[in-house]
């Protein structure tokens, strides 16, 4: 067995950090579009719209991603017989599971509004859309991020299921080398220092954003 | 900016509304569809992969009785080996999977002429993936169980040892779990072994618990205990690394050797696996494997 040098277990590390992000990434793009959409439905006083949406925001919001992704990977072969790729897999759970959270996330945002800004707003005038748009939106965007950016710090850490269909990701790799070097401490650390990496600067970033919405 | 994109996505949504409606309801009325028809699927557990998997109507299955010719036509041969249970299998300094278990993949992959693609995978995932056709066959350290067999097919003879036995120096002598009395005896807090220790040695032993593999370890070699119970990867691991140490195999407490794993139904890859495995057996290559990962010769229990 090879010995693993700190600089190759760093170099290891950031080879497999590489899938965290494309795997967030996923989550983040395809979660914010899908869970964008349910939230419209959810808050729509349709009920053909609201009842699947709150049907799909309790189903995926109450199941656990790891059974997500496997169900995804493995279920689908068993049951229809169709392979679907490993990123196919993980972007279609990660979706499902980031969406169902953003949408919920979202919807309180919205709701948060106070009942009178949707009255002026029509009596405006406007379209339900217009309102949306003009009014809701806008004073609900910063509401929504403190929980938004700290949802997005929990998928970044919760891309490490993904290695149950094959992604070696970050906390995979790191649980690996450390079954060789038989240092745990030392690479499990560096892997969370990673992830700090990761999750930090979003931190940061929410709070400009915040600070920048502020004044309206 | 992030109001200027919400503006612009709220307009875009605005002029499209109807049509959007549509299809988000399509959307998600198919989605819900597949959700509820997994769910009602219920979890997957190895009976239910085994019985779609024993299915030939479904595509992924129909290919069965043919992984052998299909893997000679394509080129290829997949295989999962494992990544986290040295020396089977462990990443490498360039990432790539390395260990016993590798080393008999690639005997795999030479004898049939073929490429090979590694695939890694964790004892949680390694039998689905096997089933639903992502590999064709499973060298990852699989012990033979009757319940995992009603999902897969195993070689009929095994590739490797796995075993729980008791280690330590050569200058003691012990050959049995009544030689241990009045020894010292180190194992890890609620491992297998321990619970076979407890249960079968002689009153007089004194049985040192530890936290986990590595401080047992430690407590062997810095003499703390005179010998340890511990499985006999990680026994060979302790030995290939500390030579002076002088250590060595005493007895077998329980085995529970590795076997190639083979896709229910797909007789002709068993045939040939099997055929593979004696092969290798006789002509000594897993010796020499053992050698170099277990630190010892083979030692595969014959009936």
């Amino acid at each position: 067995m090879q010995d693993f040098t700190l600089s190759q277990i760093i170099t290891n590390l950031l080879l497999a950090t590489r899938w965290t992000i494309a795997l967030s990434a996923i989550a983040f793009i395809g979660g914010g579009i899908v869970g964008f959409i349910v939230m419209l439905m959810r808050i729509s006083s349709n009920r053909l719209l609201r009842w699947p949406s709150m049907l799909y925001i309790e189903l995926f919001e109450a199941t656990p991603l790891i059974m997500q992704l496997f169900l995804v990977f493995f279920g689908i072969s068993v049951v229809f017989g169709i392979n679907l790729t490993t990123w196919t897999a993980a972007a279609i759970s990660l979706t499902t599971y980031t969406s169902a959270f953003l949408a919920d996330i979202w919807r309180g945002a919205v709701e948060a509004i106070p009942i009178g800004q949707w009255e002026a707003s029509k009596a405006l005038g406007f379209s339900y859309f217009r309102q949306l748009q003009k009014v809701i939106l806008p004073q609900a965007v910063r509401a929504s991020i403190p929980p938004t950016v700290g949802f997005a710090v929990q998928v970044i850490k919760g891309t490490s299921l993904a290695s149950v269909i094959g992604f070696i990701e970050l906390t995979r790799s790191a649980s690996s080398i450390s079954n060789v070097t038989f240092q745990p401490f030392l690479v499990y650390s560096m892997a969370a220092a990673i992830y700090f990496c990761l999750c930090f600067p979003l931190s940061l970033w929410s709070r400009r954003l915040e600070s920048q919405f502020s004044y309206q | 900016m992030l109001i200027f994109m919400s503006r612009f996505l709220a307009q875009k949504l605005n002029i499209r509304l109807p049509r959007a409606k549509a299809l988000i309801a399509i959307a998600l009325s198919s989605m819900l569809a597949f959700t509820v028809f997994a769910c009602s699927n219920g979890s997957i557990t190895a009976q239910d992969v085994s019985d779609g998997s024993a299915n030939a109507d479904t595509p992924a299955v129909a290919t069965v009785s043919g992984t052998l010719n299909q893997v000679l036509d394509a080129g290829v041969i997949k295989i999962a080996v494992p990544q986290d249970s040295p020396p089977f299998g462990s990443v490498g300094t360039d990432g790539e999977p390395q260990g016993y278990d590798v080393e008999v993949a690639k005997l795999v992959a030479e004898s049939l002429e073929v490429e090979l693609e590694l695939i890694p995978v964790t004892s949680t995932n390694r039998i689905p993936y096997l089933e639903t056709g992502r590999v064709d066959l499973v060298i990852s350290s699989l012990g033979a169980t009757p319940e995992r067999a009603k999902a897969i097919y195993f070689s009929s003879i095994p590739y490797a040892p796995f075993f729980s036995g008791v280690y330590g120096s050569a200058s003691q002598s012990v050959s049995s779990y009544e030689d241990l009395a009045g020894k010292t005896v180190g194992v890890t807090q609620g491992a297998l072994e321990d619970l076979e220790l407890s249960d079968k040695a002689p009153e007089s032993i004194e049985i040192k618990r530890f936290e986990d593999n590595s401080v047992t370890i430690s407590a062997l070699l810095s003499n703390q205990v005179e010998l340890i119970a511990t499985g006999n990867t990680i026994a060979g691991e302790v030995i290939k690394n500390n030579p002076d140490a002088n250590i060595e195999s005493k007895f077998v407490m329980k085995n529970s050797p590795c076997y190639i794993g083979v896709r229910r139904g797909d007789l002709d890859m068993l045939e040939w696996v099997n055929v593979f495995v004696r092969h290798k057996r006789f002509s000594g290559e897993f010796d020499t494997l053992s050698q170099e990962w277990f630190g010892q010769p083979l030692e595969v229990p014959g009936f």
